[in-house]
């Protein structure tokens, strides 16, 4: 029976994804090569593309695991994660959760770390360039109204904590630094982080744990006067003028009375 | 309509390996294709694009719209696309006849089509809707295969000369493309050139192509852009030069990036062929 156009790629997509071949294959014309031969060439670029650009964002997860090992989990990792997109720059922001449940991989503790890291580091690259918002924009909310207050951050901007010290991990990895490598205190404490571009450059740097956890609200869009209640006794004006002036915030809205409660 | 063009004469596909030294030494080349998607962000690449297109005439070659997707294309994709072209005022667009979709998948790669009225309406849309979005006439690239559809009741080069005489599309004729799908599916190579709108056809691709072989002995011809064009694939270049006239080439070479060198090499070639079928020179 001849499939609709949908039906034909409703089956083939499945075939790509989980192998499943029986209804695609008796559409195909064998001429020589069995189906499913043909189709495994399909299956083979989808992984092996997607593979490709978890190498490029995963660069220190891989070297820590082996090239091999992380073509296995990539595949693996592809074929039940599929992208939702075709911005493949974009692609395996499940990657980090993914390899905190993947068994063969417990023994690295702090491997998850390290690809969250990667991934913040892959978007602040990638992240589009809206205009940072400008503090002179802020005259326009009056002194009452500031605690209503919610910043969206530059999408390149994030935070980034681990009981790890993941970035000097990342750093000695990745600078192939093997000295570096062997002195590394895992049990060093840890590490608060903020990952952002700066000009065209990605830079991480860390903040100490009061100072991490004030931007880390103000990047997640919580309300300023919600902030300030929080973390009493912490100068949140500063950072919030220090934020500002480095230009992490894209822009801002209002939030209404209720939500501050 | 918008009806930019580029060059006639060799450009090579600009990949991230290259951009330092092709900023740094500004060799020369015709001009430069890159994937538009690639660019869809801010940041360091965006920027170089911003720098090398003062120098030299770009070609957005997408991967990702999908024009055969059966549930429609991303409209949220196309209009990246098209902030893209806003920014780069490229001399062409393209994309691929085949679909990469389904659900809420994005399956990675140019999926084939059967060559059915159902596609050819389906795809005719989607190029109408394109050429809407983006406000210019694009250009539609003939995939490799590696499968035909038991269903299918056109040839493939019936089928893009449909979609560019309903459309007004362009084609962008990859002549490896129709070396591999013809060796792979019996078809007359030098026939599918023969046949094609010579008017219609904007772009040359070429690219290597590695070979396959399957469990029966039948070998399988695989377009993997890791290696020099083919000799045959240089004859049928000529060949392809003889109807179409003199058209900007590209030489695409992605896996196993060679050396900018090696990529200027081949884009050398392409001319000093293009020049002896046209006895042109070609700057």
């Amino acid at each position: 029976m001849t499939p609709s156009l949908r039906e034909l790629q409703r089956s083939f997509s499945c075939c790509l994804i989980d192998g499943h071949d029986a209804a695609v294959a008796s559409w195909i014309e064998a001429d020589g090569i069995a189906p499913p031969e043909r189709v495994a060439v399909y299956r083979d670029t989808f992984l092996s593309t997607l593979h490709r650009a978890l190498v490029l964002t995963f660069p220190a997860v891989r070297r820590l695991v082996g090239a091999d090992f992380f073509e296995g989990v990539a595949r693996i990792f592809a074929a039940e994660h599929p992208p939702t997109h075709a911005d493949l720059n974009g692609y395996g922001e499940g990657f980090p959760s993914f390899l905190k449940r993947f068994a063969p991989a417990a023994s690295l503790a702090y491997l998850p770390d390290v690809a969250r890291l990667e991934w913040a580091v892959n978007r602040a690259l990638h992240a589009e360039q809206p205009r940072s918002l400008v503090v002179a924009e802020l005259d326009r909310v009056d002194a009452e109204e500031a605690s209503r207050l919610r910043f969206i951050a530059h999408p390149s901007v994030s935070t980034l904590g681990s009981l790890y010290p993941v970035d000097v991990v990342w750093r000695a990895v990745l600078g192939e630094d093997d000295r570096a490598l062997a002195e590394l205190d895992l049990a060093a404490g840890p590490c608060h982080l903020i990952v952002e571009r700066c000009r065209d450059e990605v830079d991480v740097s860390r903040l100490d744990e009061t100072a991490w956890a004030v931007s880390s609200a103000l990047f997640d869009g919580v309300p300023l006067g919600l902030v300030v209640e929080r973390h009493a006794g912490t100068d949140v004006p500063a950072w919030l003028a220090a934020h500002l002036l480095a230009g992490r915030f894209a822009s801002y809205t209002l939030v209404e009375k209720e939500a501050l409660r | 309509m918008v009806g930019a063009s580029l060059p006639t004469g060799a450009g090579i596909g600009l990949r991230f390996q290259h951009h330092e030294r092709v900023l740094a030494t500004r060799p020369r080349i015709a001009w430069l294709e890159v994937h538009t998607e690639n660019y869809f962000g801010g940041g360091a690449s965006a920027r170089t694009l911003e720098r090398v297109r003062v120098d030299y005439p770009i070609s957005l070659h997408g991967v990702g719209l999908g024009l055969g997707n059966a549930e429609g294309i991303d409209m949220a994709h196309l209009g990246r696309v098209r902030d893209v072209v806003r920014r780069v005022d490229p001399g062409l667009v393209s994309e691929h006849l085949s679909w990469s979709s389904f659900g809420s998948a994005y399956l990675a790669d140019l999926l084939p089509l059967p060559m059915t009225e159902e596609a050819l309406e389906l795809v005719c849309s989607h190029v109408d809707a394109a050429q809407d979005v983006l406000r210019r006439q694009v250009l539609i690239e003939n995939p490799s295969t590696y499968l035909q559809f038991t269903h299918s009741t056109i040839a493939e080069w019936e089928f893009l000369s449909a979609v560019a005489q309903r459309t007004g599309c362009g084609i962008l004729c990859d002549v490896n493309n129709v070396f591999v799908s013809a060796t792979n599916h019996g078809w007359d190579a030098e026939e599918y050139i023969a046949q094609l709108p010579a008017g219609a056809v904007r772009e040359i691709h070429l690219a290597g192509h590695a070979v396959r072989e399957s469990s029966y002995g039948r070998r399988l011809l695989v377009d993997d852009h890791g290696s020099p064009v083919a000799s045959p694939v240089w004859d049928l270049y000529e060949t392809a030069l003889t109807r179409f006239g003199p058209v900007p080439t590209l030489i695409e070479w992605d896996t196993n990036v060679p050396s900018l060198d090696v990529l200027i090499g081949e884009a050398e070639q392409a001319s000093r062929r293009m020049a002896r079928v046209h006895d042109t020179v070609v700057a």
